[in-house]
């Protein structure tokens, strides 16, 4: 974040806003709500800027950013007679409850048509509640189950949910085993218990059940470890040929560079988060080589795209970044086809056909088809795999930009 | 709630401030009617009221004899859990769910008791901060019940006061109301009964109050359960009104045991006024920092939240309601009648 | 067999713990304050070391003598401006100003350093020493040799120094220190920046094989309380015997319980020495 966008804030300038800002929620009802033509439509984005999780809502900040800016650059929303988008951006904070009444607050004083976000699946849990019973359209890229497992009518999720998710990161490493030759039976999950990680691993575990493997090794660890050498210690004790670690960055680290240097050269595949940003390959160097991951989506599937954020904040278009500016992209066209401010008219549309023009068909599947519960029937998980220091999709073979290969670095 | 269902033991000096609270409540009452139902202020007004019914709680045990909790959370959680599980499971109204959770809450309470009451001060404090971290860590593993980390969700149902479920947050206001000025009128009773002053002779000097005979181990433990249970209570409420938490939300030692103490703190603890006078600082400062602050650099609304905490602390250390007096006697010139309050 | 690589794991790693908790028991003996912040004065210390790492090409454990001497006089600077006016206020007063502090460093790393996830590459990172079936993990074991010297520096400066002695003296009893002519305002500043110091030495020498990022004191919080309390709040070598305890019962309990509940099994061993030993396992004996 820090190389990316600066905001110069001086004190007094911080000063004099942070008093106005004050007193506008307070104004804000008595604003008209009609909206004339060339008012800009306001789409509030709901993510992570403090705390655990910051960093990913930074990235996701930047995606919906860079779609906002390259359709407001073109001219706005043509049906609404070019009217452009305006971003409201807050923090969620960690706080479920903090991360609704943001939410709440956006729709009751800032009239957004839609909220965007909030990366983790609690938050976005915790504000589909509010946008449920306020009847406006949460677009997200959260994983878990439960966010379109729950009957709403005005939650849209972009990406694969958890389970298929874990599911795809057993039955594609089967697949990549198969169609290289290795053989592997005995299969450890590791995985952090979060929400991602619980809900992603049941979907792992039910894979390797079904496909008949033996799991010698099952293990949940607190998120935050510090030490991971318990965990590492019996993993080497239980012969497995192959680990499926499900973990954000730290404890990714902590467990390859661990593996590595009690010489235990077995695959690790990870379960995306940790695995798939530019600081896992800063942190491990040559070790990451070779390291497979599953994806919600990969910005080699469309560089002509993604490049254009590299170009922009000059790291390459994390999963949690594309997939929120796929929102923001499937969002423009609901609002082009509804040619409506009302959420309702907006939800309809979201909920209506297939989108895939401009940003909504960088999604995997042939741009983005909602089904009755909210989710993206078109999409799939891929398997990327870090090679010469860029990650890049190597299965399923429809789209895979270069084959994978099974090999580890030695430490 | 007039003034008549205070106890009689309250002197003839309290009674114009028990007419000035009442005046208070009732007003707070009517806010909601002029406020959008569905709206932004509706909803953190009532996370003001839940979070200042907390901070009175916590002042129970932790205003009237100084024994600082930081393990609040457990009681809260328990309560949490024990509701909506069995809501769930069983169909069971909240509200019944509400006295399975205090009872829970009063078995956890019974059995911290026994390693924690006998430490002072930071020990006290450290060893709360741990049972309800070691709370966290079952809701979290212990999934076949809870849900583990992936949290739970209060069905959604039709507006009903029996089922404590409504869909716009204002019915939520009155329901908080009402718990805080319950839990207060507890909080004056206890500090009023011969057990609050059993409770000052323990935060004054506990040997001491060993001494001339006060059974302190009593005191506190009467105190703690009560503490504990309306802890309880008011988690059901608050996630009948959030409809979902995950063991980080009630179990938490930043977002529930840090906060609830924090309010009575920034109001200054063992006061009756104190706790709402914290709420009303802490929970709607965050929202208007986090407003203002919108699409600014990220971390900077938290950093300043935290600055201006650290600035309250550093002006007044015994809180705001001791600041209000301190400005009053400055200048009125008069003593303060109710300078009492501070302290 | 099992059982000797875990508790050589175990103490290790415990010895790591153990000197970052050292400061905050420090500070505890001199100005019996509990220092909530001070886990995001390791944080500070790692991203000295990284910076150290990044642009100067020193190894971490080098850095850390850079990160302890700009720690520390940050660490002066808080106590003087934050600490001192409310060494006298109640002691809930005294826990939400560090509370407070820690939001208000949290968020500054955050804006000054940005969300990433920093971390260094080391030669030694994925080695290990085998002894017969034992793996002895390099990076742990240096951290760990640095953490039990810069615990023995501090002993022998408590021990061995006027100031040092001036130190323990204003932790005993203030009144009469201040009698016998020793400025205790120098004396907690002083604490206060070795405390932190310290624990932003330890942040660095663990950096080898750890990533940092504004949050990752958090981490440690409850780490650091469970090792100062179990050695006894304010005593330095209790801290360093907690430190080890926490890290052995972490890596032994792993043996028998699942891993998700080596916290639980902390804070009940936590909860029962207290109940047992108010004072902890290490009789407090002056600073």
């Amino acid at each position: 974040m820090a190389q990316n966008t600066r905001f110069p804030v001086t004190r007094r300038s911080l000063l004099a806003g942070g008093a106005a800002a004050l007193a506008a929620p307070l104004a804000a009802p008595f604003v008209s709500r009609l909206a004339r033509a060339q008012d800009p439509v306001n789409v509030g984005v709901v993510v992570p800027l403090s705390g655990a999780n910051a960093q990913f809502g930074i990235n996701s900040r930047n995606g919906i950013q860079l779609v906002a800016d390259e359709i407001n650059k073109a001219g706005g929303i043509k049906s609404l007679g070019g009217a452009p988008i305006n971003l409201v951006v807050a923090d969620s904070t960690s706080t479920p409850a903090t991360a609704a009444s943001v939410a709440q607050r956006m729709i009751s004083q800032n009239q957004v048509v839609s909220v965007l976000g909030a990366f983790a699946s609690s938050l976005t849990i915790a504000i589909s509640e509010v946008t449920e019973r306020r009847q406006l359209p949460l677009l997200t890229m959260s994983f878990s189950d439960i966010i379109t497992g729950r009957g709403f009518k005005n939650v849209f999720q972009v990406v694969n949910k958890a389970s298929t998710i874990g599911a795809a990161q057993f039955d594609y490493t089967m697949a990549i085993a198969k169609r290289l030759g290795v053989d592997a039976s005995k299969v450890a999950i590791l995985y952090e218990d979060t929400a991602y990680g619980t809900s992603q691993s049941e979907g792992l575990r039910k894979a390797a059940k079904d496909a008949g493997l033996d799991i010698v090794m099952d293990e949940a660890y607190p998120h935050g470890i510090t030490d991971v050498t318990p965990l590492i210690n019996k993993l080497r004790g239980s012969g497995a040929q192959m680990v499926f670690p499900v973990s954000y960055l730290n404890d990714s680290l902590l467990i390859i560079r661990t593996m590595r240097q009690q010489g235990l050269t077995i695959p690790a595949i990870g379960g995306a988060a940790g695995y798939v940003i530019p600081d896992f390959h800063k942190g491990l160097g040559e070790l990451a080589e070779g390291v497979l991951s599953i994806a919600p989506a990969n910005w080699d599937l469309a560089p002509d795209y993604t490049d254009r954020f590299r170009e922009r904040f000059g790291y390459f278009m994390v999963h949690e970044a594309l997939e929120h500016a796929v929102c923001m992209g499937v969002l423009r066209e609901a609002l082009e086809k509804s040619a409506s401010r009302d959420p309702q008219a907006v939800r309809e549309a979201l909920a209506t056909g297939t989108h895939n023009e401009g940003w909504s068909s960088v999604m995997t599947g042939d741009g983005v088809r909602f089904d009755e519960t909210g989710l993206n029937a078109n999409a799939f998980p891929v398997m990327v795999q870090w090679r010469d220091g860029e990650l890049r999709t190597v299965h399923p073979a429809k789209v895979a930009k270069i084959e994978p290969i099974w090999s580890v670095k030695a430490g | 709630m007039s003034a008549l269902s205070l106890p009689k033991r309250c002197s003839a000096l309290a009674r114009p401030r028990a007419l000035l609270l009442a005046a208070l409540a009732a007003a707070a009452a009517i806010v909601p009617l002029f406020l959008d139902p569905q709206g932004y202020w509706v909803r953190v007004l009532t996370l003001t009221l839940i979070f200042a019914a907390l901070g009175q709680a916590w002042n129970i045990v932790g205003g009237l004899a100084n024994q600082i909790s930081l393990g609040h959370a457990a009681y809260f959680g328990v309560g949490a859990y024990a509701s909506t599980i069995l809501l769930i499971n069983f169909g069971l109204s909240p509200w019944i769910g509400l006295f399975v959770g205090m009872a829970l809450a009063v078995v956890v309470a019974l059995v911290l008791s026994v390693p924690t009451f006998r430490l002072k001060g930071h020990y006290f404090a450290l060893a709360t901060l741990a049972a309800g971290e070691a709370l966290r860590v079952i809701a979290n593993s212990w999934q076949g019940v809870t849900g583990g980390p992936v949290g739970l969700s209060v069905p959604f149902m039709p507006d009903s006061f029996w089922m404590m479920s409504y869909g716009a947050p204002r019915p939520f206001y009155w329901i908080a109301l009402a718990a805080l000025v319950l839990v207060t009128l507890v909080f004056w009773w206890i500090k009023s009964s011969a057990l609050g002053y059993r409770l000052r002779a323990v935060k004054e000097n506990e040997q001491a109050a060993e001494v001339v005979g006060v059974n302190t181990f009593r005191a506190k433990l009467w105190a703690s359960l009560v503490s504990a249970a309306a802890t309880a209570a008011i988690g059901v409420v608050y996630v009948q009104f959030t409809y979902f938490f995950d063991p980080d939300a009630v179990f938490g030692v930043a977002t529930v045991s840090v906060r609830l103490a924090l309010v009575a703190i920034v109001g200054g603890i063992g006061t009756v006024i104190g706790p709402v006078v914290g709420a009303l600082v802490v929970v709607p400062l965050e929202e208007l920092v986090n407003a203002a602050l919108q699409g600014q650099v990220a971390g900077l609304s938290a950093f300043v939240y935290g600055a201006i905490l650290i600035a309250v602390i550093l002006v007044e250390p015994r809180g705001l309601v001791a600041l209000f007096g301190r400005l009053r006697r400055g200048l009125g010139r008069r003593p303060g009648g109710a300078g009492e309050a501070g302290r | 067999m099992q059982l000797l690589q875990a508790l050589v794991d175990g103490l290790l790693i415990g010895g790591v713990y153990g000197v970052v908790s050292i400061g905050l028991s420090l500070v505890f003996g001199v100005m019996n304050i509990v220092n909530f912040a001070h886990a995001a004065f390791l944080m500070l210390g790692m991203f000295v070391a990284w910076f150290a790492w990044a642009f100067l090409g020193l190894d971490p454990l080098l850095g850390a003598f850079l990160s302890f001497v700009l720690v520390f006089a940050f660490g002066c600077a808080v106590q003087q401006v934050l600490v001192r006016p409310i060494l006298a206020a109640p002691q809930v007063a005294q826990i939400f100003l560090t509370v407070g502090l820690l939001i208000v460093l949290e968020n500054a790393a955050l804006m000054a350093f940005g969300a990433d996830f920093r971390s260094v590459q080391t030669p030694y990172q994925t080695s290990a020493f085998r002894l017969g079936g034992i793996i002895v993990s390099k990076p742990y074991l240096y951290a760990f040799a640095m953490a039990l010297l810069s615990g023995a520096a501090v002993w022998a400066f408590l021990e061995r120094t006027a100031v040092g002695r001036a130190m323990r003296a204003t932790a005993q009893d203030p009144m009469a220190a201040t009698l016998m002519g020793i400025d205790t305002q120098r004396m907690h500043r002083l604490a206060f920046g070795v405390g932190v110091g310290l624990t932003a030495f330890g942040g660095a020498v663990i950096l080898p094989y750890l990533t940092v990022s504004p949050t990752v004191g958090s981490h440690y919080v409850v780490l650091m309380f469970t090792a100062v309390v179990l050695g006894g709040l304010g005593s330095v070598a209790g801290a360093v015997v907690g430190g080890i305890a926490v890290g052995v019962i972490q890596s032994v309990s792993a043996l028998v319980f699942p891993i998700q509940l080596q916290n639980l099994v902390l804070f009940v061993v936590f909860i029962l020495v207290l109940a047992l030993r108010p004072d902890g396992i290490v009789r407090r004996r002056g600073a």
